[in-house]
């Protein structure tokens, strides 16, 4: 098994945490949570992430801008893979998280297997 | 109920407030970009917490009251009073769901079939491939078998529906045999296509009878299966390489990495860790030669080259918007710790109790025990305090709820009315902030009913068409005063006088003599209702009486004042904090009395042999003392003395360090009370401290121990 990997949360919505806290811990990762994007930048830079799962619509920073942020700091940061998940399920919407630097986009909501299988995909875990 | 349940509902009803609130102030100004921008987030949010726990109904619903607001995001449209009202009611439909949701620990059950049953949405999409393309929105509409009766046309309503692209009529059952058949109900299924948004298509069905279900394409566009994991490697890497296409020069190295990475990453998981390796060596020469190309060619090697599409951009915007930083705490945990610290009193007096026994015998420890106990006594008195300050809210939560009753009289009534609020911060112990929307909407919807005038006799008075109503709050010294004032007619004292006769409130003779101000007070009589008619609004079978029980059962008082041609003014003056006592209930010849909690010590069973005579007292030897006994009964003048074979029951008293034992019947309950001092008559009773309302409307006397063992 590979060494544990760590998972951002970034989502304003505390049920939505909760949810992804519970699938991803329960396959075996460690989870961090922000409800913002500035929080986000902040943990960012406290402790090493595997994965950001991103959420578009949030008050203070909202996640398509926090992802700007991201992708423009040094390659340690900027380099970490991001899911974006949202309700939006618009092809312009796909579009400019993609523009942003999404590395990959779910609809929410997501089924916990789903999530897993991605979470597993975008960190590298073999099962 | 389940964590997810739990929290999705403590969630949802704080973004339905949210929400409330927003559309309110939009319905005002519909151009508040801010507040817009924080209503929408608040639907979007909610929608996204259905999502999650499988709400399929509420998720649906709340998905077209954002599909509303985000038509008037986009400029698309205005926020009329009608769109705000659409809004308004999914959120009222919302808390019925949270309210099932609470009280069942489940999702309503017909919130769960619903998403299943899609098929009728498929077989329409299959059956008209041609218009696919252009659909946005589907409508599946069951008509109110009935429904011709109210003089509605299901096909003509549908047919009028905009964009229509395809239209199917199906019989909801097979169709009867002509000798039973029954022309005039309505046994349609009508099935829609149109390239109209589901805001449109809800707006267009609204008002009528019958069951309908719109859905957006969008909710049923499948997602690719999750079976296969090298098709889901695949998704990843066409991901990747559309991603890359979008690199600038300011974010490159970090596209180029997180790409790479991710692209790796999805090879791992898929055992392919050699192709893997090519993937970031790619990465590599990518950074260095500092463009997409190495990468991207990597990527579209390991693919079949399929097109991307590429559409315009868009931007979300966000504001920044104010957390609160309070800990949230279920309100019956420190309704527990109030008990607690009632608990905690009585358990305080026992050891008073001891210390001084052991002070009498003489014990050397006896002066530390009674130092400790003050230190005791003081803590508890502070930690009373400061628990009884936790239960103090702010009257906002009752008075936020007014915006919207007043809306929907006003509407209901066609009188055009403004609510001013003043003071909603406000605050008031729990009890008394919890207990206050009945009485309130009471007050409200009497001034709005009775108290504003029809809009042509206003207009005769040569006051402004639109009435005003203020509620307004503001704590004076250790009180809480609830002002509701409103703009109308105010009150007729002929009528008053006039009703009161003839309902018997009181007679002819006495109302002659009343000064007006006691006239006017009349309208709280019990039996009394000035209504001419009986509205829909006001006439709920409960008089003003009933508001004026409500708040004197909490220890406040209710005063009217009119003017006359020129609106009322009702004044609730409450008590800032309800000094809860808890009294323990006792019987003596038939007559239920209540015992302060704090001054018992601990109730006995005594043979009544044990009762002996000392000259005209009696008393009891309880552990080695003497403790004088009263009989309850006979000292109230209720009966003689009681005699007899069987146990005695004795409630111990202490007060002041004095011990006392009260001979009583029986012993009841425990209860919580909002003690009121004796007034008016009674006051200075001995014996009695105070008198409480219980639950039923009886009157409780609360004794005043020390007195009565005197």
């Amino acid at each position: 098994m590979d060494p544990q990997k760590t998972i951002l949360v970034v989502d304003d919505a505390s049920l939505v945490r909760l949810y992804y806290r519970t699938t991803l811990e329960g396959a075996g990762f460690h989870v961090e949570e922000a409800m913002n994007g500035l929080e986000a930048l902040e943990k960012l830079l406290t402790f090493p992430v595997h994965l950001m799962i991103v959420d578009i619509n949030m008050p203070q920073m909202d996640g398509l801008t926090f992802l700007q942020a991201v992708r423009r700091k040094d390659r340690a940061l900027a380099s970490i893979p991001a899911l974006v998940t949202s309700t939006e399920s618009a092809a312009a919407d796909f579009e400019a998280a993609r523009v942003a630097g999404a590395n990959y986009y779910l609809v929410k909501p997501i089924d916990q297997p789903r999530l897993r299988e991605f979470a597993d995909l975008l960190c590298g875990v073999r099962r | 109920m389940n964590e997810f349940l739990t929290q999705f509902v403590i969630e949802s009803r704080e973004l339905v407030e949210q929400a409330t609130e927003g559309l309110l102030v939009l319905e005002h100004s519909p151009h508040d970009a801010e507040r817009l921008d924080s209503v929408f987030r608040a639907f979007h949010t909610l929608k996204g917490g259905a999502g999650i726990v499988e709400f399929a109904a509420m998720e649906r619903a709340v998905h077209a009251a954002e599909e509303i607001l985000s038509g008037a995001r986009a400029g698309k449209r205005t926020l009329t009073t009608a769109l705000v009202g659409d809004c308004l009611a999914c959120l009222d439909q919302v808390i019925q769901w949270l309210d099932a949701v609470e009280q069942t620990g489940e999702l309503p059950s017909s919130a769960a079939n619903t998403k299943a049953d899609d098929t009728w949405l498929a077989d329409m999409l299959e059956r008209n491939p041609e218009v696919r393309a252009q659909v946005a929105t589907a409508l599946q509409f069951i008509p109110d078998p009935d429904c011709f009766y109210q003089g509605e046309d299901p096909l003509a309503r549908i047919t009028a529906l905009p964009e229509l692209l395809a239209l199917d009529v199906q019989p909801m059952a097979a169709w009867p045999a002509l000798n039973s058949f029954d022309p005039y109900k309505c046994n349609l299924v009508l099935t829609a296509l149109t390239a109209a948004s589901m805001g449109e298509v809800t707006a267009h069905m609204h008002g009528h009878s019958g069951t309908c279900e719109i859905q957006t394409i969008s909710d049923v566009r499948t997602t690719p299966p999750a079976s296969a994991l090298p098709a889901q490697a695949r998704n990843i890497l066409t991901e990747q390489r559309a991603m890359l296409s979008h690199a600038t020069a300011a974010n490159l190295a970090g596209f180029v990495a997180s790409a790479g990475l991710a692209a790796g990453n999805a090879l791992r998981s898929c055992a392919l860790a050699e192709t893997a390796a090519i993937i970031a060596q790619a990465t590599e020469s990518s950074l260095s030669a500092n463009s997409p190309e190495p990468l991207r060619h990597a990527i579209s090697q390991l693919l079949s080259p399929t097109p991307a599409a590429v559409t315009e951009t868009t931007k979300v915007s966000s504001k920044p918007e104010a957390t609160a930083q309070t800990l949230r705490i279920d309100a019956r945990r420190v309704d527990a710790l109030v008990r607690l610290t009632g608990e905690l009193t009585v358990a305080k007096n026992a050891a008073g109790h001891v210390a001084k026994l052991a002070q009498q015998e003489g014990n050397a420890i006896a002066g530390l025990l009674k130092d400790r106990q003050v230190v005791l006594e003081r803590l508890i008195a502070e930690l009373q305090e400061s628990v009884l300050g936790m239960r103090v809210l702010p009257l906002r939560s009752v008075l936020q709820r007014f915006p919207r009753v007043v809306r929907e009289m006003s509407l209901n009534l066609g009188k055009p009315l403004t609510l001013e609020i003043e003071g909603d911060d406000t605050e008031a112990d729990k009890a008394i902030v919890e207990m206050l929307f009945e009485p309130l909407l009471h007050i409200v919807r009497n001034a709005i009913d009775h108290g504003i005038e029809s809009l042509g006799e206003r207009a005769a008075r040569g006051k402004p068409p639109t009435a005003r109503i203020r509620i307004r709050a503001a704590r004076q010294a250790d009180q809480v005063i609830i002002e509701i004032s409103d703009d109308g007619g105010g009150i007729d004292v002929d009528r008053v006088r006039e009703i009161a006769r003839t309902r018997g409130v009181a007679t002819e003779e006495e109302l002659r003599l009343m000064p007006e101000m006691d006239i006017i007070d009349l309208v709280f009589a019990a039996g009394f209702s000035t209504a001419a008619k009986v509205t829909e609004l006001s006439g709920r079978g409960v008089g003003l009486d009933a508001v004026r029980t409500a708040v004197e059962r909490i220890g406040g008082r209710v005063s009217l004042e009119s003017r006359a041609g020129d609106g009322a003014t009702v004044r609730f003056s409450l008590p800032f904090s309800v000094m809860m006592t808890q009294v323990m209930t006792v019987e003596a010849s038939g007559q239920m009395f209540g015992v302060p909690l704090d001054a018992i010590v601990e109730t006995v069973s005594v043979p009544r042999t044990a009762i002996v005579g000392i000259g005209a007292a009696h008393a009891i030897v309880l552990r080695n003392r003497t403790v004088p006994v009263v009989d309850l009964a006979a000292i109230l003048g209720l009966r003689e003395a009681m005699s007899g074979e069987t146990d005695a029951t004795i409630v111990i008293t202490s007060v002041a360090g004095h011990f006392g034992g009260l001979h009583v019947d029986r012993i009841g309950q425990r209860l919580e009370v909002i003690l009121k001092p004796l007034d008016g008559l009674l006051t200075g009773m001995p014996g009695i401290t105070g008198t409480t309302l219980l639950g039923d409307g009886r009157v409780l006397l609360v004794l005043d121990i020390g007195e009565l063992l005197q």
